[in-house]
């Protein structure tokens, strides 16, 4: 029987074994509802803004509508006008707050009238009444004074806007994209990872271990084990993703960016980097233990490199995607995961930049599953105490 | 044939295996016997390259052992050891799968082992849901679901009730019928009496004993000698030379005697004390041998091992 095929069933069986399991199943409907949710919740709660609704009192100004609907568009807001016979209904819809704030203003212009609240004057409305009413009421006066409409067209010409780095709708939802890009892979390198860490310490302290290596080699073991979790990994990452996209495109809260392929492309890539990487580290380690709870000792320094590389990520390469530290942290296997996604977002990192640092990485898992699968064989038949790992390594010599 | 050539493994100070060497045949039930820590269970794992030995070999049908001859090999460690919450029959499909079964068979043969240990309602329920004999029989059922050439169990009567004992007896006599060389190790010298033809001995890492029974304990020294005289007390053998006495009770004495020992001559003396119901002459019993064997003595019971 090839070696291959005893891989697979390994890892066959952690699929089928801990994919029907409980825990799973409902991690996986877990997240999906926290990301459905994180998305539908505000829409419900904030989306929808209903438009301003600004009272006029007829007669008005002729032009006062139209100028107030105008500095709102200009504003970015969308506000409606809507037109009252007289005051007392004005006064009667302010009451029952059907509008917000209602102009009383001359229609000859004969003075600048008056903006009517119910209980508190409203900054947004006071203004672009105040504005519009200063606005046509100078109009009138400057006319009336000879000068000719062109001009004063001219004069009331606005500033010309100019941003030198425009920040767009795009960047925000792709910096979003990256930082949940960095979270998910240290979630997921966390929850799975363990995963194979108390797998193989239940296994050793099940004893079913020695039945299993009596026809499976150590290595084999350990590769089914990462590849059989690391799938189910995969799976809830596919599932978190799907419902990240489909609740953003579906609620409408931002565009989603051209880059959305490659960037999930990256994160997945990047998500089975990290995950293989330290999921060999935490699984050999737990070789290391008898029991759970030596287990999680013996797991400190690959959480605290997880947890360096991740803040690493998040502090020093946000800030600078291009400095010396992220540009080393680039091409160390432990911090590459977190820190490759995120200067991608920032458009730090070239492509050929990208692929070298995946293949340092690959070199790295590669070194770091075969010191591991000695560690893991040398140990994982010692159920007396905790094991040292030049002990197991010794113990296992080819 | 297995055949286990000059082991010798330590693990830092202690001696675990040293020389050992012997060999178990195909259709013959061997009993791997000996007292604790003097090597069985190191034996056993060397056998499954769980333990590297640092002299010597495991060679099956004339090769060294490696992991294909392994395929073909049933085992039954001491530490008892499966998956928990996996289901029963899966398990066994699982394991028969890892020898080199394909999905279909293992299937086929998990359903028919756990009929065979009478578990067959209990196919779809977790391993720890069952009871501590059950999940004895699940354990054999694993070493045996591929149908292996070579059974190797450790310690496999250990916990067992009597009824599993039958069943575990019976599996055990049915496989070395169909050609199966079987190697158990265990601590009931009784039952391996009963079940066994072939015994090894281990003591301090070596093999101080080894063969069929039947030779072993005629090449011992020592006779047992029942004999009840009516109506004696045993008063015959007051001063009478060189005779152990087991035990002695009313009537009937029983003997230890050198395996030349006069026989007509005590015969002789039995009779002149009243009328000798029982004169019976007997070769040792194995716990007897197992005992001579394993204590440190000038001269070991060593037969050939073939």
């Amino acid at each position: 029987m090839s070696r291959w095929r005893s891989v697979w069933l390994v890892a066959r069986r952690e699929m089928v074994e801990r994919g029907r399991s409980r825990g799973f199943i409902l991690s996986v409907a877990f997240t999906t509802v926290l990301v459905v949710g994180s998305f539908v919740v505000p829409t419900l709660l904030f989306g929808d803004d209903d438009a301003t609704k600004i009272g006029v009192v007829q007669p008005e100004p002729p032009g006062l509508s139209l100028a107030i609907t105008t500095s709102a568009s200009q504003l970015d807001q969308e506000i409606e006008i809507v037109p009252f016979a007289d005051e007392a209904a004005g006064d009667a819809a302010l009451a029952d707050e059907s509008v917000e704030g209602v102009a009383i203003v001359p229609a000859d212009l004969s003075g600048p009238g008056e903006i009517r609240f119910d209980k508190e004057p409203d900054q947004f409305v006071t203004q672009l009444v105040t504005a519009s009413v200063v606005a046509l009421r100078t109009q009138a006066v400057v006319t009336e004074a000879g000068v000719p409409p062109a001009d004063m067209l001219a004069a009331q010409q606005a500033p010309t806007v100019h941003a030198l780095d425009p920040q767009t709708e795009m960047d925000d939802a792709q910096f979003l994209f990256a930082n949940i890009g960095a979270v998910l892979i240290l979630v997921g390198i966390f929850s799975f990872g363990f995963t194979v860490l108390t797998g193989v310490v239940e296994e050793k302290q099940s004893r079913v271990v020695e039945v299993v290596l009596s026809t499976v080699r150590p290595r084999d073991l350990l590769m089914g084990k990462v590849m059989g979790i690391g799938v189910l990994g995969l799976i809830q990452l596919a599932v978190f993703v799907a419902a990240a996209l489909a609740a953003a495109v579906l609620t409408d809260r931002f565009g989603l960016p051209a880059t959305t392929p490659s960037a999930v492309l990256l994160l997945v890539v990047w998500f089975v980097l990290g995950y293989a990487l330290y999921s060999t580290a935490l699984g050999f380690l737990g070789a290391l233990a008898s029991r759970m709870e030596e287990a999680s000792n013996a797991s400190t320094p690959v959480t605290m490199v997880a947890m360096i590389s991740y803040f690493v990520a998040i502090f020093a390469v946000i800030n600078d995607p291009s400095g010396p530290v992220a540009v080393v942290a680039t091409y160390l296997p432990p911090s590459a995961p977190f820190v490759v996604p995120l200067r991608a977002a920032f458009d730090a990192i070239g492509p050929i930049e990208i692929l070298l640092s995946i293949a340092v990485t690959v070199a790295g898992i590669w070194v770091l599953f075969n010191v591991g699968a000695r560690v893991y064989a040398g140990a994982v038949l010692q159920t007396a105490g905790r094991m040292k790992i030049r002990d197991a390594w010794r113990s296992a010599g080819e | 044939m297995l055949e286990v050539i000059d082991l010798a493994k330590r693990y830092g100070p202690v001696v675990a295996l040293d020389g050992a060497t012997f060999s178990a045949r195909p259709g013959r039930i061997v009993g791997f016997l000996g007292p604790n820590g003097a090597g069985k269970t190191t034996t056993m794992r060397c056998i499954f390259g769980l333990a590297r030995p640092d002299r010597g070999e495991v060679r099956w049908k004339g090769q060294p052992v490696d992991r294909a001859a392994r395929l073909g090999f049933g085992y039954m460690p001491e530490q008892r050891g499966l998956y928990p919450r996996m289901r029963v029959a899966e398990q066994l499909s699982y394991f028969a799968q890892q020898h080199g079964l394909s999905g279909r068979d293992a299937n086929a043969a998990a359903t028919r082992w756990l009929d065979r240990m009478g578990l067959g309602d209990r196919a779809k329920a977790k391993l720890e849901e069952l009871s501590h004999g059950n999940q004895q029989r699940v354990q054999l059922a694993v070493a045996l679901a591929h149908d292996p050439e070579l059974l190797v169990l450790d310690e496999p009567f250990s916990g067992l009730d009597p009824l599993g004992i039958a069943t575990m007896t019976e599996v055990v006599n049915e496989r070395a019928q169909a050609g199966v060389g079987v190697v158990f190790s265990s601590h009931q010298l009784d039952l391996v009496e009963d079940v066994c033809e072939d015994v090894v001995i281990i003591a301090r890492g070596q093999i101080v004993a080894a063969g069929a029974i039947d030779e072993l304990k005629a090449r011992s020294g020592r006779r047992h000698l029942e004999v009840e005289v009516a109506g004696s007390d045993g008063a015959w053998l007051d001063g009478g030379g060189d005779l152990t006495i087991l035990q002695r009770s009313g009537d009937r004495v029983k003997l230890l005697v050198p395996e030349d020992v006069d026989l007509d001559a005590l015969l002789a003396r039995a009779r002149a004390a009243g009328e000798v119901r029982t004169f019976a002459y007997q070769p040792p019993k194995l716990s007897e041998l197992f005992m001579e064997a394993v204590t440190p003595a000038p001269s070991p019971v060593m037969a050939e091992t073939r």
